[in-house]
């Protein structure tokens, strides 16, 4: 079975708060084809440059709209996409140019649940075999304890054994998400990728999963890295936020740095947009309305990505992308004006 | 208060289906008033959305099958009028904007002519100019930029903040009574949803219309109405002002639903969720029907045996349908519990 070669080590489990992962300047660019030789007229920029680490047993949120590459960047980091550019070191090894063999082991170790409950489990497949999956592709499952090790799993994410005898379409949608939890956690891995794993639920189905991804993360030791667009839920589960805008990360820092001390006008525009569920503190706040769309990815504008939209731009922003780097505040962000804006969310 | 513009009575609306009677409405009653925007909240298949479908005769007949009820506009019967009066109303006195612009702009149509055929369709007296210029006056209110040159261009050419601008343009055209949003913002980004709230405030405010905003999205509701619809299981559970049913609900579904959102405004350690699954309305729970994930039944039996009638609790415009509604005297959700200096 294994020819493959892949440092054992990765194996191991990692101890709380060493680096688990990292992404150095990863880049994933989409050709636009057109014409009867379907040639490359352009590239979508969906992921260009982007830097972050995991440590283990942490929760690494990536926050942004449609269109920012928060997805592309969870399934390049997977390498369920193979990067333009850039590399991915999962405990160190770089596995950037690994082949589908060693992918394998390595996704072990690293898992990703998917948004849709409904297109991401086999209608055909029992409940049973869905989970059982992971651990036949992997030649990992035992004739003897197999069946428990699944029942195991089926109670971890809170549904019975006798479950597992039905199919995907007889649960509703936050029973799926469990039975798409549960396949992931069954080759018992180190790292979850979770892509808008709440967004299709109902407020009060979602309050439930993301109690059972808390629960999970605390009793195996796992480090998520959860994308999503609603940022409520971010700042509930996240230890540091990452805020994307055009393939770019244009803040990162804990989440009460970003949250409550935001210095990249976007990351303020976002916060002041999103609507607060509460009647009195709306009421209470100013929010900044942003003119326009989200320019498009194959023609990001020059020097700062975000200026078409920014209150605060002036030439510089044209001509020079800011880094990403600290200024007005604890944490680094990508803007030439940095300034701390505390004023966005009313508490 | 004011004459409502619109009273629902008793709505009952059932779909065949396969594995049997869907009771999507049952027995559903409110009204909305002139000027005030309604919100209906619910989950997915609380019914909030076929209760206006029905109303305004939108739902596939068969399967569908309006039970009982009325729904009264204007004098009329909206659920016995002819074909002819509903036409005649949708679209001109009841407009409604959807989730999807798509599906309610024709894709091979210029954005302009779809607007302009919607004004002089309610008034065939307009001329072609003026219908013209009414609709770029529409596009500009509504925020497209560029009206003039964007009047004649295609759906497509639109973004999906644009094209749901242009839809509340085409809706507010007529200047309707009553002016429906189911899920108006759903499918739109963060920063878009702020620009179209926006745009359905200005919309409103021109129009003086009687707003009914069926959502999912208590943040929306929280920001945009007045008074509260909350339904559960085809039911309406509670009405109430919207202060009172973030803070001080006294159905448990609703303190429930409040309880479990997680916070933007504050670090919080556990989210306190409903448990259970939404029940199936072809076998809903007999009783209160959502007695199966109660936090207050506390196993009595009444809950199983008798659903619970809407009724007055605390003050007159809050209604409840539960029959331990008084022991939350004085219960508040996780909203009040801080202290929010004025």
């Amino acid at each position: 079975m294994s020819q493959v070669q892949v440092n054992s080590a990765i194996h191991d489990r990692a101890a709380k708060g060493e680096t688990i992962l990292e992404v150095d300047d990863l880049v994933k660019y989409f050709p636009i084809r057109a014409g009867l030789l379907r040639k490359t007229v352009g590239q979508v920029h969906a992921v260009d440059g982007v830097s972050l680490n995991l440590k283990a047993g942490e929760t690494l949120g990536i926050v942004g709209e449609s269109g920012c590459g928060k997805t592309t960047l969870g399934r390049t980091i997977i390498r369920l996409t193979d990067p333009t550019a850039g590399a991915i070191r999962f405990k160190g090894v770089d596995i950037t140019g690994y082949s589908r063999g060693q992918m394998r082991e390595i996704r072990r170790e690293m898992q990703i649940v998917f948004q849709d409950p409904y297109a991401s489990l086999n209608p055909r497949m029992t409940v049973r075999e869905i989970v059982a999956e992971p651990l036949r592709v992997h030649g990992l499952y035992k004739e003897r304890g197999g069946k428990k090790r699944i029942s195991e799993l089926l109670e971890t994410v809170g549904l019975a054994p006798e479950h597992g005898n039905r199919f995907p379409h007889e649960f509703s949608g936050g029973q799926r998400q469990r039975i798409g939890v549960a396949r992931a956690l069954a080759l018992n891995p180190q790292v979850l990728i979770l892509d808008e794993p709440v967004s299709a639920l109902d407020v009060s189905i979602q309050a439930q999963v993301v109690n059972l991804l808390e629960d999970i993360q605390e009793e195996f030791g796992l480090a998520y890295i959860f994308i999503a667009h609603d940022l409520s839920v971010i700042r509930h589960i996240s230890d540091r936020v990452a805020v994307m805008y055009l393939g770019k990360v244009v803040e990162i820092g804990t989440r009460r740095g970003v949250y409550e001390t935001p210095s990249m006008p976007y990351t303020q525009a976002l916060l002041s947009a999103a609507p607060i569920p509460d009647p009195v503190r709306q009421g209470r706040r100013e929010r900044i309305v942003l003119k326009g769309d989200v320019p498009s990815p194959a023609d990001p504008p020059s020097g700062c990505r975000f200026r078409t939209r920014c209150w605060k731009a002036e030439d510089i922003c044209a001509k020079e992308e800011p880094e990403l780097i600290v200024r007005a505040s604890d944490h680094p962000d990508r803007c030439h004006f940095s300034a701390i804006e505390e004023k966005v969310i009313v508490s | 208060m004011a004459e409502p513009v619109l009273t629902i009575e008793d709505l009952r609306v059932e779909f065949s289906t396969e594995d049997g009677i869907v009771k999507a409405v049952d027995g559903v009653s409110y009204e909305v008033y002139p000027g005030e925007t309604l919100g209906v909240v619910g989950e997915s298949g609380s019914g909030k959305s076929v209760t206006v479908m029905s109303i305004l005769d939108l739902i596939p007949r068969p399967p569908g099958k309006i039970v009982s009820g009325r729904a009264m506009f204007k004098g009329q019967d909206l659920l016995t009028a002819s074909k002819d009066d509903m036409r005649r109303i949708r679209g001109k006195e009841i407009a409604m904007v959807f989730q999807d612009p798509m599906t309610s702009l024709n894709p091979v149509f210029k954005v302009g002519d779809q607007l302009e055929e919607a004004i002089k369709i309610h008034d065939p007296a307009v001329s072609d100019d003026d219908a013209r210029k009414k609709s770029i006056e529409l596009l500009q209110l509504v925020g497209v930029p560029n009206a003039e040159r964007r009047v004649d261009q295609y759906p497509h050419e639109y973004s999906g903040g644009m094209r749901q601008r242009a839809m509340i343009a085409m809706a507010i055209a007529n200047e309707p009574a009553v002016l429906i949003a189911d899920e108006p913002t759903t499918a739109l980004d963060v920063t878009i949803q702020a620009q179209i709230i926006e745009v359905l405030k200005t919309a409103q405010e021109e129009t003086h219309a009687a707003t009914i905003l069926i959502t999912h999205d208590l943040g929306l509701i929280a920001e945009m109405a007045d008074r509260v619809v909350v339904m559960y299981a085809g039911q309406v559970v509670e009405v109430a002002d919207v202060e009172t049913i973030f803070r001080a609900p006294r159905m448990p579904y609703t303190m429930g639903l409040m309880n479990s959102l997680p916070r933007l405004e504050a670090d919080e350690e556990r989210l306190i969720p409903i448990t259970g699954q939404p029940p199936s309305l072809i076998n809903v729970p007999p009783g209160c029907p959502f007695h199966p994930r109660c936090y207050l039944r506390n196993g009595r039996q009444i809950c199983v045996e008798e659903n619970p009638p809407l009724e007055q609790v605390d003050q007159p415009e809050h209604l409840s349908a539960c029959h331990f509604k008084q022991e939350m005297k004085g219960d508040t959700s996780k909203f009040a519990d801080d202290e929010v200096a004025s």
